[in-house]
């Protein structure tokens, strides 16, 4: 396309957070740009909370910087940003109905309307004091607050956690929705599946550290388990071990199954010469991915 | 509309190449017919709750295989010219592939040639008609 690119939506780099000894974020950088939905995955403790902390200046970075649209953060650009924390910021003794008053005189956009159906659509009770609401219920009533400001920018820390699968599907739905309508969305989740259904692009955090990052179609096409067996034990292949392409082998029995990124051929063909009885490539799914991202499997 | 395409986020089959698949399949056997309106990329990833730049990225190349066209504010629409011969020759790379998977398959299971040879006479045998037509489908 002609033109200069545009600034992405979101731009972190270099980011490291320490708390003390510890080192939360190490040396994170990621592009997200206008229009997707950004998944991050990690196991707990991985730092994708602190990340999100840094990224919005609820915490301090001990290094990097972060941009939205090219610019650093600025108290003007909350007006089209929701962060949902992974437990919403809430008030036990106002009511839901209290919490979308507060929203709305905050947040110019604020679109009432959609507040009441966002509500129906999670079978929320706006009259009741959050104190009586359920942990899903309350997370229902965080992501309608996050929703109906119409942002430009959602940042969702486990958006599902405590609803129930079909509430689960409608949080799928609504980020669909607005990024459609040209919102970026960045959302952590345990759930590997819904990151697979909705997310375009996908990284992986493990320690603090970027371990995956990439478009979640192209990951698929490109990361591949070449798998082998032989006549007795399979055998250690040197050619493998040193091999870029190889992310990780696994040797059980007469069984050999590497983790290749790649079409697989030039590993096939490493591994034919060892003169097994089969040979094949199979395809990974996200689950496949990110385990042998956090040396899981 | 209702949602003629399904997909499985949970492989490691592209969803987008799921649905180019699926269209050209639809086109070619006229399930699609030609000039026929196709879900907006909005509709059809809510429809099936997946990432709107997926579905976008498989328009694209249905558009670039000259399966389907984009007017802008209009929409996206099957070709009136060439789409069923566009989706045909793209289906008979669908059944090649399918065909070298089993092969490989076969291979790395350590079948010889002769074997396989025999076994694709029989499938030959039992899905076509000695004159080469496709029989009756049976459902």
């Amino acid at each position: 396309m002609p033109g200069q690119p545009e600034a992405p939506a979101i731009a972190i780099a270099a980011l490291t957070k320490r708390y003390g000894a510890t080192t939360a974020v190490d040396n994170l950088s990621i592009s997200i740009p206008t229009g997707a939905i950004f998944g991050l995955l990690g196991t707990n403790g991985a730092g994708k909370t602190t990340t999100f902390k840094c990224a919005l200046g609820l915490a301090r970075p001990s290094a990097g910087t972060v941009r939205f649209g090219g610019e650093p953060l600025q108290p003007k650009m909350f007006e089209s940003m929701s962060y949902m924390p992974e437990r919403p910021a809430l008030y036990d003794w106002m009511t839901g109905a209290q919490h979308v008053e507060a929203a709305r005189r905050s947040f110019t956009r604020f679109d009432r309307e959609r507040a009441r159906e966002l509500s129906d659509l999670f079978g929320l009770d706006l009259r009741k004091g959050v104190g009586k609401l359920s942990k899903g219920q309350q997370s229902a009533l965080g992501l309608v607050l996050a929703f109906s400001i119409r942002p430009e920018i959602l940042v969702l820390d486990e958006p599902s956690s405590g609803l129930d699968p079909v509430h689960q599907r409608h949080v799928l739905d609504l980020m669909i929705d607005a990024a459609a309508g040209g919102a970026t969305v960045v959302f952590s989740s345990h759930q590997i599946g819904q990151v697979e259904r909705a997310a375009d692009r996908v990284a992986v955090l493990h320690r603090g550290k970027l371990v995956l990052e990439g478009i979640v179609e192209d990951l698929k096409a490109q990361e591949k388990i070449v798998e082998a067996t032989f006549e007795g034990d399979a055998p250690t292949i040197a050619a493998l071990d040193g091999n870029p392409s190889v992310r990780h082998l696994m040797r059980q029995g007469r069984l050999l199954r590497a983790y290749v990124r790649g079409s697989g051929d030039g590993v096939v063909a490493v591994i034919q010469a060892a003169s097994p009885t089969s040979v094949r490539i199979l395809d990974q799914n996200l689950e496949d991915i990110f385990l042998v991202a956090v040396g899981g499997n | 509309m209702p949602a003629i395409f399904t997909v499985d986020p949970h492989t490691g089959v592209p969803i987008y190449l799921q649905l180019i698949e699926q269209v050209k399949r639809s086109v070619a056997l006229g399930v699609l017919a030609p000039g026929e309106r196709l879900p907006t990329v909005k509709q059809l990833a809510t429809d099936l709750t997946i990432n709107p730049n997926t579905v976008a990225r498989a328009y694209r190349e249905l558009e670039r295989d000259g399966v389907i066209e984009t007017s802008v504010g209009r929409g996206s629409f099957v070709r009136q010219n060439g789409a069923g011969d566009a989706a045909a020759a793209a289906l008979s790379d669908v059944a090649s592939s399918a065909v070298d998977a089993a092969v490989r398959e076969a291979k790395s299971l350590g079948l010889k040639k002769s074997q396989l040879r025999e076994i694709f006479h029989h499938a030959l045998e039992r899905w076509y008609s000695s004159d080469g037509d496709v029989k009756e489908r049976e459902n």
